[in-house]
């Protein structure tokens, strides 16, 4: 179990849904919002239409080439017009944005976390949390602003079309020709597209190492305190901060530059109408009121063109992001990401439900034929593993570190996907352990169990609909009464981050309450004890084995647990080296003596342990 | 509320000072672009006047081709400007995010239990960068349009002076208007902000324990938790955006009253034969380049918001300060510490006493064992050592030296942990052995690793030293972890070593490799040794055992080994009773 890999090679690429699938799914979710959206954008472009009308009524009223008659007054006047026509589509559109914006991220981000936590559980994340919260955050977020957006190319696309046909009415030659620059700026900004996205990518995972780090640190501050490494940890942060700022530069470097390739086209466009227009202008067929019009109206179509532009450019960034979010959830389905299910931001949250125990769920046997899984990449695994589980009964798992004995239980119960073999409970095959083996059928305790920055209660029923008192049994089964009794908000007490108010031991028995209080047929301990003194951990197997109907299946290398098992699994390097009763074992196995003595401890040591 | 913008200073300043260089070559950057756009509608009225009064089509052409020459150079100009300005904000903000990140680290434990890591992330990172898109606005286009604005009031007062007159107080009415109302989202834009970094937060989380998830059926509780935070940024969000909406319409308001005014001077002063329909097209034109210019303002003044909330929130966390004061400092003695502890008291929250009234000494060189039940106070003990906490009442000497007497830096230098936990990077072999002190030689780190037994580890690795772990460690096996941890240590060679029931979670097997390892380490040093169990204490000189806070019993080893009415050798017999029965 070496690590692997230098660095930057590590993002393969990994495509699910095209970008414009993923969009144009999150319209379909919430299609009236976003429909209504556009509809105001239209209203607000609408109303930008007129004071170029208007510009142009005022220079022929001034140069005496009006047609109409409208007296300045009468201008003013229907210009403000339009200005509160205009704010009526914006106000539109900000009462549309807003919901746009958090149902589908909120219905992203759902189904981003339902496929991660629907990930083998040993190997969720591709890189660290705050890697992923940096997904999360800023990949999420180009989605809907991205749909949103749309809108605003389609508002401006109409304002140009009705623009356009009002220039034509004018003079054809003089729009035809003061288009011109436009279109050398979509090839352009088709050209260059490719490489935005390079340097969009390159700039992202950047990010995402900075991120990340900053929660590594923090996520371990005491022992960066403790090895007094502040000054070493900035310094290394500060290296990757100006990686980060050098790629950040030129993604917007790179994209300041098209911007004003696009910006510039109407510069030339209206270059192009001064010399087109002199002319006319000299012969009077082109009047000031018309140059007026003309260059108020560029300078929209100006922007839809550096939109437009900017849309294959965007639409190469939506691409990262998308393929960033897949990478999340490798394994799932492509449509995984935009399935749609509620996301209740109309405040009316669901229930919890969960399954009562039937008849089928109760255990009588559990049978493990020929159970695999190697580490991808890697010689290590398990393989060959055969079980058998009576109801009631208590079988221990030992073996030496990295003999697999904490694969066998991971892949058993679905956290890591198990190459071959075949899982019977009852002698029914299981299928999906995963989905299986969880409360009311087995709960699961890990070596090393994660709390969360909850109350107590929250922290043990995790959701389940209990009592207080189931609570409060769970927490005695657990060797925690006094504990409990010693918090002053009881149950109600917030543990912190990951738990940090409670100490180790207190960690890892409500992590133990937390599973008694599911109440399940099969109870899988992975060395639940490491933090426990001795006199805990005696009681705590004692209530254990009080516990009626119990079956438990203990990752163990304890005496006392040894003595007390039905049935126990010497495991060495991925296999089954030998089974049975701790005599037998004692009596014929080598492997099995050696974990008991701990016969690689020196003589005289061994000698001290057993004569105090 | 206001924009901050002395609070805004004060966090940015101290990182813009260095670049000075840069920042001046900004500034003339901006200001010839502002000059460009200035002078070019110049050619337009030259032009329009021209072709009205029949000249000839030779001069119209050469003006036309002047006006796409001065705008192309602008464009050059202005990304350049964009491009110095981005690369002077990002500068000042990576320093801010050191500053920060190292103010953080150095604050004490209490407000690390409290701030998850998702939230600092947010913080230090989110927050900061919204400072930075506020730097390049705020000098690239803030700053710049407000200096273009005035260019453009200077062109009209050349024109005629009550003409410069009127636009002057136009766009100094706009600009207070536009200031008086920038502040109103500015409460929601904090909350939004802080409902967003719970959020986070909540995910961060949730994502580093998603086995725990699983395995318990958690996940639908997971995403209802989900649900109901997204919700609380959901109602911020409305309240802050619509907010918004008022600067939006006193900026459209007011800009059409600017148009109207350009309509009506020109109407008038042109009736009245001051000026000639050429600079008539001037006024409106520059009137409509002041459009854009108070837009991108108007934008930019949702962004202020979002920083005048950022910076609140940034200032709060600067200026949060550690409980434990560094301390003046003092020389630690070489070699081996005696650590002298005396009647201390301590306690997390004040009704809830940890430690009452310890009273204890330990010689230089020796090493103790200490045990009790959880909760006996056998860890915090050991945070006070490391002066992660200070005591209530009551003191801790190290080498003679009180703990509060020398700086943290010097005390923990020379006083190291081994703990359970062992805490790695997604950093390379190198940085995770140094704990990323880049003084330390390669020659060394390779001498420590094999001091440890690391050496076959290492020897498969593809990269050497260089060798990337990922993160928390997952390719290495816990007693690797523990092995690197250990080897962490070695490199720093402490006085005093405190382990903290390291080898709990090993196998016999694999614990004989590391207590072979500590043998090492220990030689020389003092040692406290946190047990849970027997076994783990073998090589120490004294036992202490805690229980409730207190001394229970306290003596030599084979002393209280040997005397059959102690708790030790009660407690030995229980151990016995492992062995035997």
């Amino acid at each position: 179990m070496s690590a692997k890999r230098g660095g930057p090679q590590r993002e393969e690429i990994k495509r699910g849904l095209p970008a414009w699938v993923v969009i144009w799914k999150m319209i379909q979710y919430r299609p009236g919002i976003w429909l209504l959206n556009l509809l105001a954008m239209l209203i607000a472009y609408s109303f930008f239409q007129i004071p170029g009308l208007l510009m142009r009524e005022f220079f022929n009223l001034i140069s005496g080439d009006a047609q109409i008659g409208l007296n300045l007054w009468t201008i003013i006047a229907l210009l403000f017009a339009s200005e509160v026509g205009t704010l009526l589509g914006i106000y539109g559109l900000i009462t549309t944005n807003v919901p746009f914006f958090i149902h589908t991220m909120t219905l992203l981000r759902k189904n981003l976390l339902k496929n991660i936590l629907r990930r083998p559980g040993a190997a969720a994340l591709p890189d660290s949390p705050g890697e992923a919260i940096s997904r999360f955050r800023g990949d999420v977020f180009e989605i809907p602003l991205f749909s949103l957006w749309l809108n605003d190319i389609l508002g401006l696309l109409a304002f140009s079309i009705v623009a356009l046909v009002i220039m034509w009415n004018i003079s054809p030659t003089i729009t035809l020709l003061a288009l011109a620059p436009f279109l050398v700026v979509g090839i352009v900004a088709n050209l260059a597209s490719r490489q935005i996205e390079n340097y969009r990518r390159a700039s992202r995972r950047a990010t995402g190492i900075v991120v990340g780090f900053i929660g590594e640190f923090f996520g371990s501050v005491q022992a960066v305190k403790v090895a007094s490494a502040e000054e070493g940890v900035i310094e290394y942060f500060n290296e990757l901060n100006d990686e980060r700022r050098v790629l950040s530069l030129k993604d917007r470097l790179f994209n300041e530059i098209l911007h004003s390739i696009f910006r510039n086209a109407i510069h030339i466009g209206t270059g192009v109408i001064l010399i087109l227009a002199g002319q006319a202008m000299l012969d009077g067929s082109f009047t000031v009121g018309d140059f007026a019009l003309f260059v108020y109206y560029l300078d929209f179509i100006g922007d839809l063109t550096a939109f437009s532009g900017l849309l294959v450019a965007r639409y190469m960034q939506i691409g990262v992001s998308v393929e960033r979010m897949y990478r999340l959830m490798e394994g799932a389905e492509d449509k995984a990401l935009v399935e749609f299910s509620p996301v209740y931001m109309d405040g009316n949250f669901p229930e919890i439900s969960h399954p009562e125990k039937n008849d089928k769920d109760r255990l009588r046997s559990l049978q493990v034929r020929d159970l695999a899984y190697r580490f991808p990449g890697s010689e290590n695994g398990i393989s060959g593993i055969d079980l058998e589980m009576e109801q009631g009964g208590f079988t221990v798992v030992t073996g030496r570190v990295g003999s697999g004995k904490t694969t066998l239980l991971r892949v058993l119960m679905g956290l890591l996907p198990r190459d071959n073999g075949e899982i019977l409970w009852n002698g029914e095959p299981v299928p999906d352990p995963d989905d299986f083996f969880v409360q009311p059928r087995a709960a699961y305790t890990g070596q090393v169990p994660r709390l969360f920055s909850d109350s107590l209660r929250d922290n043990i029923l995790m959701g389940l609909g209990r009592t207080d008192d189931s609570v409060r049994q769970a927490i005695h089964a657990a060797v925690m009464e006094k504990d409990l009794a010693d918090l002053d908000k009881g149950l109600d007490t917030r543990v912190g981050p990951k738990g940090v108010k409670l100490s180790g031991g207190q960690i890892q028995r409500t992590a133990a309450a937390r599973m008694f209080v599911r109440q399940a047929e099969l109870m899988v301990f992975d060395d639940l004890s490491s933090a426990l003194d001795v006199e805990t951990e005696r009681e705590l197997w004692k209530r254990v084995f009080d516990r009626p109907n119990a079956t438990c299946l203990v990752v163990s290398h304890r005496k006392m647990v040894l003595r007390r098992a039905d049935h126990i699994i010497v495991m060495k390097d991925g296999r089954i080296e030998d089974e049975g009763k701790l005599d037998e074992l004692l009596e014929r196995s080598e492997e099995m003596q050696r974990i008991w003595h701990g016969d690689l401890v020196p003589r005289e040591m061994r000698g001290q342990k057993t004569v105090v | 509320m206001k924009i901050p913008f002395q609070q805004y200073w004060d966090l940015l300043a101290t990182h813009i000072r260095p670049q000075a260089r840069r920042f001046s070559m900004l500034t003339v950057l901006l200001l010839s672009s502002i000059g460009l756009q200035v002078i070019n509608p110049q050619i337009m009225r030259y032009f329009i006047d021209t072709a009205t009064s029949g000249g000839s089509g030779e001069a119209l052409s050469l003006a036309a081709f002047a006006f796409i020459g001065i705008a192309l150079v602008q464009q050059v100009v202005g990304v350049s400007a964009a491009y110095v300005g981005e690369n002077v904000a990002w500068t000042a903000t990576n320093a801010l995010r050191a500053e920060l990140a190292r103010h953080c680290l150095q604050l004490d434990m209490t407000f690390h239990n409290d701030s998850s890591p998702g939230e600092l992330i947010e913080r230090i990172d989110g927050d900061v960068a919204e400072l930075s898109n506020f730097f390049s606005q705020l000098v690239v286009r803030v700053l710049g349009n407000v200096l273009l604005i005035l260019g453009i009031v200077m062109a009209l007062f050349v024109e005629e002076w009550r003409l410069g007159l009127a636009f002057l107080a136009f766009a100094a009415t706009t600009l207070l208007l536009l200031n008086a109302v920038r502040g109103i989202a500015i409460p929601h834009q904090k909350k939004l902000r802080e409902s967003i970094a719970d959020f986070f937060g909540f995910l961060e989380e949730r994502l580093a324990g998603t086995e725990d998830i699983r395995s318990n059926g958690a996940v639908d509780f997971v995403l209802l938790g989900m649900y109901k935070l997204a919700y609380v940024v959901f109602g911020h969000m409305y309240n802050a955006w619509r907010l918004n909406l008022v600067v939006r319409a006193v900026a459209g308001l007011m800009l059409t009253l600017g148009i109207s005014m350009a309509f009506a001077f020109g109407y008038y002063l042109l009736q009245g034969g001051v000026i000639t329909l050429g600079t008539a097209y001037l006024i409106v034109y520059y009137t409509n380049l002041i459009r854009r210019p108070i837009r991108e303002i108007t934008q930019q003044v949702e962004s202020m918001q979002n920083i005048g909330a950022a910076t609140e929130r940034l200032r709060e966390l600067r200026a949060i300060e550690s409980k434990l004061e560094d301390g003046p400092g003092a020389e630690m003695p070489t070699g081996a510490l005696g650590l002298e502890v005396e009647r201390l008291h301590f306690g997390y929250e004040v009704e809830e006493p940890v430690l009452k009234g310890l009273t204890f000494e330990l010689k230089p060189g020796k090493a103790l064992g200490l045990l009790g039940r959880t909760g006996s106070g056998k860890t915090t003990m050991a945070r006070l050592v490391f002066r992660l906490y200070d005591p209530v009442s009551g003191s801790i000497r190290l080498g003679g030296t009180d703990l509060r007497t020398a700086s943290l830096k010097q005390l923990r230098e020379r006083v190291a942990i081994v703990t359970q936990d062992v805490q790695l990077f997604q950093a390379s072999v190198r940085d995770n052995v140094t704990f990323f002190d880049r003084s330390k030689s390669d020659d060394r780190i390779l001498a420590v690793i094999e001091d440890v037994g690391l050496r076959e580890w290492y020897d498969a690795l593809p990269y050497g030293l260089d060798t990337k772990l990922e993160s928390g460690g997952r390719d290495l096996s816990a007693g690797q972890g523990q092995l690197l941890a250990l080897a962490r240590v070695f490199l720093r060679d402490p006085g005093l070593v405190i382990l903290d029931e390291a080898s709990s979670r090993l196998d016999p097997a694999t614990e004989q490799l590391i207590e072979r390892a500590v043998d090492k380490l220990l030689k020389g040093r003092t040692a406290v040794i946190i047990a849970h169990r027997l076994g783990t204490v073998n090589r120490t000189d004294e036992i202490m055992i805690l229980g409730e806070g207190k001394i229970v019993e306290h003596g030599e080893r084979n002393a209280l080994a040997n005397d059959p009415g102690s708790r030790f050798a009660s407690l030995l017999k229980t151990g016995l009773e492992e062995v035997l029965v």
